[in-house]
């Protein structure tokens, strides 16, 4: 029972110190004389305008620049090369060939069903007309997950095998997996310009991560006893590699490559901005021109496109885990010959007859209806009759009483005590070097001349948070009580975690327009999972005896839950809270793209009007806004982790 | 394989000899050797130094063909020092000799052929590999060093047979019990014909039937191959059902190393003779260990016994005639003489 005061001690503390905050808050604002506002606009460092320069600078010289000439050309026109290779291998094999094969290959891993599913989905890229671009996306994907795991793999082997390596890379990838996807566009349009391999260098760059961690969490699992073994018998450290730990860390190593594909999917459509094409730029186009239906298919197309790899991927790691143990060597080869054989006799009659396109007669779309459908709600559920019910009148009311006094306080509000609070904050969550670097940057999100832009993304993503505690708490405590609850929420949760982030703005649009609420309300969506499973699963794993013991005393439910599982569930609650306050963070910023306004939609301003310099401001303000409130949160959660000595 | 016969156990070529060998864990290695020499006990240097001291100044030699077992409790250093004797482990100081070669100063590459010709080991938790095959783990050694394919697998074939697991040659390791598992460490080890054999508690983690059945298994694989064997054990009726001699080990020390019965029979101090209180001492000690003295001219009837007899052989006939029993050496002569009341206070000590 030790543990227990220990951590509701921990527990009553915060409060405490967040009744200091709150007096010191108000202290500040009574004694801080009239007229401290926003960030004066007059201390911008004018840092945009810098960087425009040195691109202005970087383009007229780039034909004589060393680099340029032996190695971002020469690597960039190879990449384009296999891009367009790998595009015209597919484009050229007959649709139904494709259809089939992945049938034949999904039908094997997963059984009949899964194959039936997967050749279904086939037909949906080409059905719909949208073969090309599910080609264009599908060979960028592939070439950018191939280059991911041909970088990932050795630095991920390097990593494991030197310490000093590793300690080096941590952070640096600790910090790439808090960043919004968004930020990784910008300082690779400032090298490469638009075009599809900038798009596929930063795919790369973003998904690279995974594989990386978890080649060098596969290699350093390896047992010790393996690993003497094998030292034991003179193995060279070649062969150890070879021999020993690369083929114990196949089924962590692919793990790393289903991560990587699916956050490569995940910036489809964001890398569609900078030329990317495909599926994405359908996307992007659709939204554009307000034309939800076209959208919703091509979104659609990309969700399907990322669960089929996700499923496939994760037979991959099983197959993995397996050896390919358990299959006799014929009966495992001969299955692959006959299909292979029978897709190369289709694809040569294909060929030879002429017949390798969808026929246009038998093309499909569901964009009517559904524009139709859209249309409806619009003029429906936006408010019904003359009731203060429908979306539109609760976008009203979140913006009357949520974002918008939220903004304008944080932005028009004396800056010193935005910048204070959030130092205190930070020291109360994790102490004074936390304290410090909050302060230093928020600050020079200022300097940025990024002040109220900031403010109104982070208003947003607070509105977001805490709908998603307010929802997810509950349910996610819900679900700890009723198993039946628990199994169905589990899909959901599942495709809400595979559905690119992207694909939410569509049918959120849809209900509420454009504006900062739908990109709020999607950010919800998005972001809600972490925090009901990691709600559920910290309640689940209270310890049992802990809570037959509470009973024995004979507390309500109620009790049992505000006394005993909360406070104990606490510390994965809060790293529920900190994954969610994260994604919402990048879905706020990408919901500036449907009016979300704030640092999102500036950045695309940047990017699309190729202003570098203030997509480099946005960028980095976002960077320091995701890096703030990550510590933070994180700072938070490690104040309720009991002390070490508790935990044996 | 080596023949006892071929080596002349001279100190210049026992196969391992080690000389006040220390392994310190830790920075601070020169504090916490100097308060190990100051008899500080382990916690305390921990505390204090941050250090452990996982052996200290460990002085012993193996001879040919002999099975050297070294027995302590957990945490007293025995893994430590049997990784030091191949090198997985660098030793702080002191000096290990196998073969006559200075094992600290070995380069590399000798390092790395003395383990592909010279030593191999058996593991507690079998280290077999999980993503190959028996024969692939067996194979391994071979494999590393260069063997064809088809060489390979006939002498893993070979091993298989050798350790009774016909027929699971193609099996995942996963797939086999725990005794079958470290059949598989064991015929692995024994696939690249080493000449010492290194044993980190290979049996503790089988049942005590099946333990027992490997036990007589390696006694009897010692009767036809001869190679030195170092065995790593915690359970002291193992050490002596297998031990030719025995090193007990406390606290990363060596208290004492004798054979089976010189333990039993004198133990060095608190420590061993706690072990030995539940030995069955009358199928440990012999004749030649508990006999009295004798003068020429004495008289003494019956039938005599030798040395070497074990007493639960004898006991009956003690007990039954109730008189002195005379033992005689290996040429026939007497040498000594079983007084009842002698052997009853080293059967009953305490
Ligand atoms: N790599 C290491 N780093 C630090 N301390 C170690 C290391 N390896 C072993 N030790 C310590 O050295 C001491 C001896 O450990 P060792 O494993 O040799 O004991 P053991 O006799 O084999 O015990 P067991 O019967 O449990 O296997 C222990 O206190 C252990 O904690
Ligand atoms: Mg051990």
């Amino acid at each position: 029972m030790t543990s227990l005061t220990v951590r509701s001690a921990g527990w009553r503390r915060p409060m405490a110190y967040l009744g200091g905050a709150v007096l010191l808050l108000g202290g500040l604002i009574v004694l801080l004389p009239e007229g401290i506002g926003a960030f004066p606009p007059e201390w911008d460092i004018g840092f945009g305008p810098a960087v425009n320069e040195v691109q202005q600078w970087w383009i007229s010289n780039r034909r004589d620049l060393g680099v340029y000439l032996f190695f971002f050309d020469p690597l960039s026109d190879s990449i384009d090369w296999l891009l367009r290779a790998f595009e015209n291998l597919l484009m050229a094999i007959p649709w139904y060939v494709h259809v089939a094969g992945v049938g034949v290959v999904f039908g094997r891993w997963l059984g009949r069903a899964g194959g039936l599913a997967a050749g279904a989905g086939m037909l949906y890229f080409v059905a719909l007309g949208l073969w090309e671009q599910s080609v264009q996306t599908f060979s960028l994907m592939t070439v950018a997950v191939a280059l991911a795991v041909a970088i990932g793999v050795p630095v991920g082997i390097l990593a494991a095998r030197s310490d000093w390596v590793f300690r080096g890379l941590r952070p640096v990838l600790d910090s790439m997996q808090t960043l919004p996807a968004f930020v990784y566009l910008i300082p690779v349009l400032l090298f490469f310009g638009v075009a599809r391999v900038p798009s596929l260098i930063a795919t790369v760059i973003y998904a690279l991560p995974p594989v990386i961690r978890l080649t060098n969490l596969g290699i350093r699992q390896v047992p010790t006893e393996s690993l003497e073994a094998g030292l034991m018998f003179g193995s060279t450290s070649g062969q150890l590699l070879r021999k020993v730990q690369l083929p114990q860390a196949v089924p962590s190593i692919l793990a790393g490559v289903n991560q990587t594909i699916m956050m490569a999917l995940s910036i489809v459509v964001i890398a569609a901005m900078i030329g990317a094409g495909g599926l994405g730029q359908e996307v992007l186009l659709a939204l554009r021109h307000q034309e939800v239906g076209r959208a919703v298919e091509a979104g659609m197309a990309i969700v399907l496109m990322a669960v089929m790899l996700d499923r496939f991927s994760h037979s991959l790691v099983g197959q993995g885990r397996m050896g390919g143990a358990h299959h006799t060597e014929g009966l495992r080869y001969r299955y692959w010959w006959v299909a292979g054989g029978v897709l190369a006799a289709l694809a040569i009659a294909g060929w030879t007859i002429g017949w390798t396109d969808y026929p246009t007669a038998l093309q499909f779309s569901y964009a009517a209806p559904i524009d139709g459908a859209v249309d409806w709600a619009r003029d429906n559920l936006y408010q019904l009759g003359n009731l203060p019910v429908g979306t539109g009148p609760f976008s009203d009311f979140l913006t009357t009483y949520g974002t918008r006094p939220m903004r304008l306080y944080l932005s028009e509000e004396a800056w010193p005590v935005v910048v204070l609070f959030f130092g205190f904050v930070a020291w109360w969550a994790s102490g004074k070097k936390l304290l410090l670097g909050s302060v230093v940057g928020t600050v020079v999100i200022g300097l940025l001349g990024m002040w109220t832009l900031t403010m109104d993304t982070l208003s947003q993503t607070v509105v977001a948070v805490l709908m998603a505690i307010v929802i997810g708490l509950p349910l996610g405590v819900a679900a700890s009580r009723r198993d039946w609850l628990e199994r169905g929420m589990r899909p959901v949760l599942d495709t809400l975690q595979t559905i690119p982030s992207f694909c939410f703005l569509v049918p959120v649009v849809i209900l509420f327009n454009v504006g900062r609420i739908p990109g709020i309300i999607a950010s919800v969506l998005y972001a809600i999972p972490p925090v009901i499973r990691l709600t559920n699963l910290g309640i689940r794993s209270v310890d049992s005896e802990i809570v037959e013991a509470s009973e024995s005393f004979g507390v309500t439910r109620r009790q049992k839950l505000w006394k005993i599982q909360l406070p104990l569930a606490m510390p994965t609650v809060l790293a529920g809270i900190n994954q969610t306050v994260m994604l919402v963070l990048a879905m706020v910023v990408i919901a500036g793209l449907v009016g979300g306004a704030g640092l999102g939609l500036e950045a695309v301003k940047g990017l699309a009007r190729s202003d570098t310099g203030l997509g480099f401001e946005a960028g980095a303000s976002i960077v320091i806004l995701a890096m703030i409130l990550d510590r933070i949160t994180q700072g938070w959660a490690a104040r309720f982790q009991p002390p070490s000595s508790d935990r044996g | 394989m080596a023949d006892s016969e071929e080596h002349s156990n001279s100190p210049s070529d026992r196969p391992i000899l080690a000389s006040g060998v220390w392994k310190v864990f830790g920075k601070r290695v020169a504090d916490a050797m100097a308060m190990a020499r100051d008899k500080v006990d382990q916690s305390e240097i921990l505390a204090k130094s941050g250090c452990v001291v996982a052996v200290q100044d460990a002085t012993f030699e193996v001879n040919w063909g002999e099975i050297f077992v070294v027995m302590g409790l957990s945490g007293s250093g025995k893994s430590t020092l049997i990784r030091c004797l191949s090198r997985l482990v660098d030793a702080t100081a002191g000096r290990i000799v196998i073969n006559g070669q200075d094992l600290g100063e070995m380069p590399e590459l000798e390092l790395r052929e003395l383990r592909r010709h010279t030593i191999s080991m058996v593991f507690q938790n079998y280290g077999l590999f999980p993503h190959r095959r028996v024969i692939d783990n067996v194979a391994f050694g071979l494999e590393v060093r260069g063997a064809t394919k088809e060489d390979r697998y006939q002498k893993a074939e070979e091993m298989i047979e050798l350790v009774g697991l016909d027929g699971w040659a193609s099996n995942y390791p996963e797939q086999l019990s725990g005794g079958m598992k470290q059949r598989v460490g064991l015929a692995r080890a024994l696939a690249v014909d080493p000449e010492i054999l290194l044993f980190d508690e290979p049996f503790s983690a089988l049942d005590p039937l099946i333990r027992r059945d490997m036990q007589d298994e390696l006694l009897g694989l010692q009767e036809r191959l001869r190679c030195t064997m170092v065995f790593i054990t915690h359970d002291f009726s193992e050490a002596l059902k297998l031990g030719d001699r025995i090193a007990i080990m406390r606290s990363g020390a060596i208290v004492q190393v004798g054979t089976p019965e010189e333990i039993v029979a004198h133990p060095a101090d608190d420590y061993v003779r706690d072990f030995t209180i539940d030995v069955p001492r009358h199928k440990v000690l012999s004749a030649g260990t508990v006999m009295a003295g004798v003068s020429p001219d004495m008289v003494l009837e019956g039938e005599p016994v030798a040395v070497s007899a074990r007493l639960d052989a004898i006991l009956p006939r003690l007990l039954t005639e109730g008189r002195p029993v005379p033992v005689v050496d290996e040429r026939g002569e007497r040498c000594g003489v079983l007084e009842p009341a002698v052997v009853s206070r080293y059967l009953w000590r305490q």
